[in-house]
């Protein structure tokens, strides 16, 4: 039981930073920096947790990054500061970026080497994961401001 | 509703379109800057403002009882900022709250400055970032110290080819060259036993995470052309980057990413 426990903070953290460096990346306000932290690990473990739990990927992120949308509606009500300051760096950790370059890699791969079964296999899996992940992430963050879509007013 | 004149429509207008501009270029979903451009144009005391928003440009008309006033800009796509959009949004609050004139509006807006993190900070903490998920991945610790430093080194490389204002296809299929390189120190007397690890966390500070989100974001909410141009943008990114790791690794001989 503390060995599970110290892996997923250790895992807390070790996303905490990717989403504290990224949200640098993207010159967020100083203020904000220590809420894109929590969201990273936030999002990160929460994920860990549902695949433990045998769920597969996708519903796994998309859990995730819905828990995490929600989190970020209260947190830009309660402080003023539009959403996505707060989302976009949180979903740092979750994002598939070694499928989506893999994916690009095999098809350069078959263009220079020929086309083989085993390119065509890792392109399409490699392709179908990015964008179902993808698309998992943006529907969870989606969600809860289409619901405030909705009422047509906004969320601050 | 008091008439207002072409010239102070002419004024609203221009200072709606600027912060508009201004939010596109530096990265704000559609939604936000549909929403933010309306809610000033109430404050600032125009009937409505409708837009048409393409990936390089807004066409944006504010209309009042006895005439409409329309304006087109080109946005120059720019690294993204999220203090700016954020100063825009506040100010767009702060008019809401206390209703100040269209120059008080004007001036505001030219004052917005971005807020910039130390050059070195950035880098230190893009390496650890890289390094933390090659740690997540379960790399080893010669893998985690060869992210960090390749990591870093590219982020570097891509600050100062940033900074010489080259386009962002070249700046990412060279930074993935430089990333790649120096993470395939790994391989050198099989220093770690995960170097597959090292190489592909290197360069995951290329991800265009923020296009294809917003994109994706965009689509949902009924911007599709905006969506469109957005993933296409992504696409070539991610693209440029695999081309920048395939000419790394022919020009080592490394075998399978």
């Amino acid at each position: 039981m503390s060995e599970f426990i110290i892996t997923h903070i250790l895992a807390a953290f070790f996303s905490a930073i990717p989403a504290v460096g990224f949200a640098m990346v993207f010159n967020v306000p100083k203020h904000t920096l220590k809420f894109c932290a929590m969201g990273g690990a936030i999002a990160y473990t929460s994920r860990m947790i549902l695949l433990d739990l045998h769920m597969p990927i996708e519903l796994a992120t998309f859990l995730a990054s819905l828990l995490i949308g929600t989190i970020a509606v209260h947190w830009s009500r309660k402080y003023i500061v539009p959403r996505p300051i707060y989302t976009v760096a949180s979903i740092i950790p979750l994002i598939p970026g070694t499928y989506a370059f893999s994916t690009m890699i095999s098809l350069v791969d078959m263009n220079s080497h020929g086309v083989t079964p085993e390119l065509i296999a890792i392109f399409i899996g490699n392709g179908l994961k990015s964008l179902s992940i993808l698309g998992a992430i943006s529907f969870g963050l989606a969600l809860p401001s289409l619901y405030f879509i909705r009422h047509n007013r906004p969320i601050i | 509703m008091s008439i207002i004149s072409y010239e102070e429509q002419t004024k609203i207008t221009r200072a709606i379109i600027k912060a508009a501009v201004m939010m596109l270029e530096f990265g704000a979903e559609s939604k936000l800057i549909d929403q933010i451009s309306q809610r000033m144009g109430a404050a600032l005391g125009v009937k409505s403002v409708e837009m048409s928003l393409i990936p390089s440009a807004i066409v944006l008309t504010t209309l009042t009882p006895n005439q409409s006033v329309t304006t087109t800009r080109r946005a120059h796509h720019k690294p993204i900022n999220m203090s700016i959009v954020y100063d825009i949004v506040r100010l767009c609050i702060e008019l809401e709250k206390k209703r100040f004139g269209v120059l008080l509006v004007a001036k505001r807006l030219k004052e917005i400055k971005p807020n910039y993190y130390n050059r070195w900070l950035i880098v230190f903490m893009i390496g650890l970032s890289c390094a933390s998920f090659a740690y997540l991945r379960g790399a080893d610790v010669a893998a985690f110290f060869i992210t960090f430093l390749a990591a870093s080194t590219a982020m570097g490389v891509r600050q100062k080819l940033a900074k010489h204002r080259f386009v962002s296809i070249v700046i990412f299929t060279v930074t993935a060259f430089v990333a790649t390189m120096v993470a395939s120190l790994s391989y050198v007397n099989s220093i770690s036993s995960t170097p597959s690890i090292a190489l592909s966390s290197s360069v995951l500070l290329l991800v265009p995470g923020f296009p294809f989100i917003n994109s994706i974001l965009d689509a949902v909410k009924g911007y599709l052309s905006m969506g469109w141009g957005r993933w296409l943008q992504a696409t070539l990114l991610t693209l440029a980057t695999s081309m920048g790791i395939i000419f790394a690794m022919s020009l080592l001989n490394i075998k399978g990413w």
